[in-house]
């Protein structure tokens, strides 16, 4: 979509991804035909309910999907296709170029192994640090995610580390190689609200300090708002809609936006009601012939249960046949 | 009161929502129908009928009493005392000139009746003392874990040794001790599930209709361990069946002139060297037929019942 | 670290004395001693014999010297039935073997046991994954007192290739058959485990982690997964030593090592209770030290039990 304002090549190009999954029931279609791109420095959001395949476009652009999962497509970083690199070129990319933050700051990092460890040997891989040298580098950047007292809390093991701090050095992680994009994958998620914040805070910080790209999967609309240039909304494995963030809070175009906006509390009038939107998530056994939405939308017509809309508009793009603003 | 406060004070409402939980007929219903699927399973079952069968009825069409010593062939067993339709030895005859088809029928009843009554004794035994334990918790709790811990960490073969040293060998003494040397069988999972289930809703129900402790363990919590219960007998009675043949095969087991697979595969282990091979073939094909069929049963169940597996 | 060791052995101590003085009151009470067991001795000699095992002083008396020369001494008293033989004589004489072949059974069980189980994992559902399952089905149905008369009918008396019996100082061809039969069954079981737990390892997110770092699939396996896989090996184990010595007195009375296995039977049969108690009381010795190296080794491996103990 920015291709239209330069003609340089994004930093990583998504084109009809789709993830599909084998179960003891059949084929689950966690992902359907997704499509964006990331410029350099960019910061985009993907926000959707649980189960709207947002977490499964991370894992398959790192090529870590489940056993049983399969990706389709093109996921092209650095003029390369991700989806097709060997396991050993994938290997250089990870981490190097692409850093992820997983969800889950209490089962993700190994219990057995020390902090320092499990950041060192990033380092130790992919530039060839010497261990003093990796040591070195797994200081600075506990240093630079703020964990306190980092030069002696090197060698402890991550259960000694609250939910915070360990989430924390999950982002070190991350950010071992300066990666030129990190994929955070709800990184607040299992936090207090008022750590979500600091975390959100920090990695804005980092953002900043350090120019990488950044795509911040969420659920939630409220991390979203401060830190995004841009964001896509994700339902039942579909894009439903993509626009810059502050024309998605100021008018959704799409009717599942607005009900996931509705769906947020809102600070300044308390007393508005919190609409739920009704009906449950859409099954995913059979690839979407219409709008996975329509089953739930208020708005919905005939044609709606029928059709596919394709994602379409300036600026602000929608996947739908009744827009918000064409209904108002 | 209102009518549905009362409804839900009744002992019927209590009765139905403990009903409700697993014990349901259809999570029963589900799992024989699952059972039946399993088509090793369902063969397994119907090899062990006939190990029941050939147990209880073998002997009305054996030629001779597995007591009696065939005095034609005894000296000679080598090379007379080989299985053989013309002199009534099917299985041929044991080192004493005893007929072996006749010995593997009783050592089949005595195997069979040691598995099938102190294995489910055990794990009643074992579920019982594990839903107290997670009923009441507190000190009774500590005690039975205590004492759990110490208990699986002493080798079973000391207790059957010093027990029969001390009061003797004899098929009544043989499932005494087997039962309380399992009586640890279960106990854990039951308990575990025990703690989980009586915070439920209708634990509380049972106990404000004033139901004692026991009762409400007894009626309500049983009923919804019951497929705990089931899996854990269907692996002991295999272990049961394999501990008793161990010992026999030590000779601290069953007494002669009685005996079981084990003593039989003992002596025909023992008498291998003479070259009289059937001997061992004989009781160890039955107990490996028993072992299968009782493994596939066992991993059937746990397909068919538990959650996990599902 | 000596904190925690000092707590175990506090748990572990009073249980043995509690053993200690339990095993002493059996002894004493039991039906039929060894000296009742023939014709009864003229009441002077009977004196005589009593004084000579110091069974003439109160019970509480021997009670505390048996106490007292068992903690103080290692001494377990005169055997009761061979003249002129100790306990501890029968003990230094037999320990030392089973303790020999135990301890290569132990390493077969580990060393076959734990890589089998990993590359099962690693090959799901390939070849070494269905020997494996194949392995452990097999296990179940031929137990050791099974599984060692086919191998001496296999290696002994069909090739002639391994003694089927015997020790000779403990020459390797003697040990062979008593530890591979001894530990099949557990390392068909070590194998299971250890493939289950490194399965659940490989999908846990913290492999998922490892994978993200573009670690290569090798340094994964050993760095990351091949610890917490093993964890779980290791608290098995316990259970294992535990069977493995009801295992021993099997395979020294079939192989005719010469081990304490065979005197402990001969206990029961003569009713030699200073050797059986005796021997019983070392078993749960031995059972209890190394259970307590298990959990010492588990401390040290696991840092959240380290740092949890202070």
């Amino acid at each position: 979509m920015r291709d239209t304002q330069t003609n340089t090549a994004p930093l990583l190009s998504v084109r009809d991804l789709s993830v599909r999954f084998r179960t003891g029931d059949g084929l689950v279609h966690a992902v359907n035909n997704v499509s964006f791109d990331i410029d350099v420095g960019e910061k985009l959001a993907v926000v959707g309910e649980s189960g709207s395949g947002k977490s499964q476009i991370a894992l398959a652009i790192m090529g870590l999907l489940a056993k049983n999962g399969e990706a389709s497509g093109k996921i092209m970083f650095d003029g390369r296709d991700l989806l097709h690199l060997p396991l050993g070129e994938l290997n250089k990319i990870r981490a190097r170029q692409i850093g992820i933050i997983f969800q889950d700051p209490m089962s993700s990092l190994n219990p057995y192994m020390t902090i320092e460890r499990q950041l060192a040997e990033i380092v130790e891989l992919h530039e060839g640090a010497s261990r003093r040298d990796a040591r070195k580098r797994a200081l600075e950047v506990m240093d630079a995610v703020q964990i306190p007292d980092a030069r002696a809390r090197l060698d402890a093991y991550p259960h000694e580390f609250s939910g915070g701090m360990r989430q924390r050095i999950v982002i070190a992680m991350a950010l071992m190689c300066n990666p030129r994009l990190i994929l955070a994958d709800e990184p607040t998620t299992a936090l207090d609200v008022t750590v979500q914040a600091q975390i959100m805070k920090l990695l804005g910080d980092i953002q900043r300090d350090m120019g990488t790209a950044v795509v911040l999967i969420t659920h939630d609309l409220g991390v979203v708002a401060g830190f995004c240039d841009e964001t896509l909304v994700l339902y039942g494995g579909c894009i439903m809609e993509q626009a810059p963030t502050l024309s998605i809070f100021d008018a959704p175009g799409h009717p599942y936006t607005r009900g996931l906006l509705r769906a947020v509390p809102n600070i300044e009038d308390p007393a508005a009601s919190l609409a739920a939107i009704p009906g449950s998530p859409p099954s995913q056994r059979k690839p979407p012939a219409a709008c996975p939405f329509a089953p739930r939308c208020v708005d919905a017509v005939d044609a709606c249960h029928l059709t596919l809309p394709d994602l379409d508009g300036d600026g602000s793009k929608r996947a739908c046949l009744r827009p918000v603003e064409v209904l108002t | 009161m209102t009518s549905a406060s009362r409804r839900l004070k009744s002992r019927e409402f209590a009765d139905a929502a403990a009903e409700e939980m697993i014990t349901s007929r259809s999570f029963w219903a589900d799992a024989r129908g699952r059972f039946l699927r399993n088509r090793m399973a369902v063969f397994s079952v119907f090899m062990l009928l006939c190990l029941v069968v050939f147990a209880l009825f073998g002997h009305t069409i054996a030629v001779w009493n597995y007591e009696e010593i065939d005095w034609a062939v005894l000296g000679q067993v080598k090379t007379e005392g080989g299985p053989s339709l013309e002199n009534g030895h099917w299985f041929g005859v044991d080192e004493l000139g005893r007929d072996l088809y006749a010995r593997v029928v009783q050592g089949t009843r005595t195997s069979l009746m040691v598995g099938f009554v102190a294995g489910p004794l055990s794990v009643m035994l074992g579920a019982l003392i594990g839903a107290m334990a997670g009923y009441f918790g507190g000190r009774f709790d500590q005690t039975v874990m205590g004492l759990y811990t110490i208990w699986i960490s002493i080798p079973y073969i000391i207790f059957f040794v010093v027990w029969q040293a001390f009061f003797g060998r004899s098929l009544t003494q043989m499932i005494i001790v087997i039962i309380i040397v399992n009586w640890t069988a279960g106990l854990l999972i039951v308990r575990g599930q025990v703690m989980m289930l009586k915070n439920r809703e209708f634990v509380d129900a049972a106990r404000m209709l004033g139901m004692s402790d026991m009762a409400i363990i007894f009626k309500h919590l049983m009923p919804n361990v019951l497929w705990v219960v089931v899996i854990y007998t269907s692996l002991v009675i295999p272990e049961v069946i394999m501990a008793e043949s161990l010992v026999s095969f030590l000779g601290v087991g069953i007494q002669e002139p009685n005996t079981s697979w084990g003593a039989l595969i003992s002596e025909g282990a023992r008498t291998m060297t003479f070259g009289t091979l059937w001997q061992l073939a004989f009781p160890a094909m039955f107990f490996v037929i028993a072992q299968v069929s009782l493994f596939y049963i066992g991993d059937g169940l746990r397909d068919a019942l538990d959650p996990k597996e599902r | 670290m000596l904190n925690f060791t000092l707590r175990r052995l506090f748990a572990v101590i009073p249980t043995i004395l509690v053993l200690i003085v339990f095993s002493f009151y059996l002894m004493r009470l039991a039906p039929g001693g060894p000296f009742t067991s023939e014709r009864p001795l003229p009441p002077a000699v009977m004196a005589n014999v009593l004084e000579r095992y110091g069974m003439d002083e109160p019970l509480h008396v021997q009670l505390w010297s048996y106490i007292k020369n068992i903690v103080l001494y290692f001494d377990f008293g005169p055997s009761f039935s061979q003249k002129d033989r100790t306990v501890n004589d029968v003990i230094a004489q037999g320990f030392p073997v089973t303790l020999t072949y135990g301890f290569w059974s132990a390493i077969f069980v580990l060393v076959c046991g734990v890589p089998l189980g990993i590359i099962a994992a690693l090959r799901h559902n390939g070849f070494w994954d269905y020997t494996m399952t194949g392995l452990a089905i097999f296990s179940q149905i031929f137990p050791n007192f099974v599984l060692a008369p086919l191998m001496v009918l296999l290696f002994t008396l069909s090739w002639g290739l391994l003694p089927g019996g015997g020790w000779n100082g403990g020459q390797w061809q003697y040990i062979v058959m008593p530890a591979i039969a001894l530990g099949t069954s557990y390392m068909a079981g070590v194998a299971r485990l250890t493939r289950g737990s490194m399965l659940e390892v490989l999908n846990s997110p913290f492999i998922r982690t490892a994978r993200a770092k573009g670690l290569p699939e090798r340094t994964i396996i050993i760095r990351h997964a091949l610890k917490p896989a093993l964890l779980p090996t290791l608290t098995y184990m316990g259970p294992v030593f535990v069977y493995m010595i009801t295992g021993s007195v099997f395979i020294d009375v079939f192989f005719s090592t010469g081990g304490i296995g065979q005197d402990f039977i001969d206990g029961a049969y003569s009713r030699d209770y200073s050797i059986l108690l005796g021997l019983a009381i070392l078993y749960s010795l031995l059972t209890f030290a190394l259970t307590l190296m298990l959990d010492l080794l588990y401390a040290w491996i696991d840092p959240k039990v380290r740092s949890s103990m202070g």
